[in-house]
């Protein structure tokens, strides 16, 4: 066994020592992953891995590093942008990654990724590595 | 600022190359011959504009030294997401992958580690 392997098993031990609740944790992330573009409220989602509101949010950000609010809207985003680049338009977009606001869902992707949603569908239409001539205007 | 590359050091580029492509499945990107060695990168299959991999010539010898000291100890150069670890295990041995670490899980991730062949521990990850 290497030292990595021995280092992992013994944090493992010392941190994660309740094997069911971090899978209990782990579901409730899944349930976040499957159900992002409905709305979701964090007593559901705690209900998922069978606690408290509040303990739940408190693992979560144990275990993933962020709260369970920050990890859906990353999730929110990164479909978002997906979808956006398959040019489906802005408007369904924004419903179909679980916002129910136009204008609060562009300023977020925005704020997360430096990009309108219509430019992101604009870059999408420009191959990467194309060249854009510009016919430059007369004097 | 973006983070838009990370780079690996690999004993041999043209051997890198054939691993990170025909064994993990990664894309080429860019190759740009320079001189003896090259600009190399490889991309994911499924995020082919996402950050690229540098497949970076070894030719330094107190690097040579630090990831001689890395893969002995098996700690992993660089991570991977993948989306089931057992399954990428599988597929991966079956191919003759040689792992220093079988799935293994850790708090909520579960976790594996294999030799890339190009003198890297290379791990992969499953959220």
């Amino acid at each position: 066994m290497t030292y990595y392997h021995q280092r992992v098993l013994a944090m493992t031990k010392a941190l994660y020592p309740h094997r069911d609740q971090a899978e209990r944790i782990a579901l409730a992330k899944q349930y976040i992953d499957k159900h992002y573009g409905s709305i979701l409220n964090l007593d559901r989602v705690a209900k998922e891995a069978c606690m408290s509101k509040f303990h739940f949010i408190r693992l979560f950000t144990r275990y993933y590093g962020q709260t369970p609010h920050v990890y859906l809207r990353d999730v929110r985003m990164m479909h978002a942008r997906r979808l956006l680049k398959q040019g489906i338009p802005i408007r369904h977009v924004c419903y179909a990654v679980g916002f129910d606001s136009v204008p609060s869902f562009t300023r977020l992707f925005r704020q997360r990724t430096g990009l309108t949603p219509k430019r992101a569908i604009l870059d999408k239409k420009i191959p990467a590595g194309t060249f854009i001539f510009v016919k430059s205007r007369k004097p | 600022m973006k983070i838009k590359l990370a780079s690996l050091f690999v004993k041999d580029q043209d051997k890198a190359l054939a691993f990170y492509t025909d064994i993990l499945g990664f894309v080429k990107k860019t190759e740009i011959p320079m001189g003896e060695h090259k600009w190399l990168t490889v991309v994911s299959k499924e995020e082919q504009d996402g950050v690229e991999l540098v497949l970076e010539p070894m030719a330094f010898e107190p690097a040579r030294v630090f990831q001689q000291a890395l893969f002995e100890a098996g700690i992993p150069f660089t991570a991977f997401h993948v989306d089931n670890v057992e399954k990428e295990f599988a597929r991966l041995e079956k191919l003759g992958v040689i792992f220093s670490m079988k799935p293994t899980s850790m708090g909520a991730v579960k976790l594996a580690v294999f030799d890339d062949t190009c003198g890297n521990n290379i791990q992969i990850v499953q959220v």
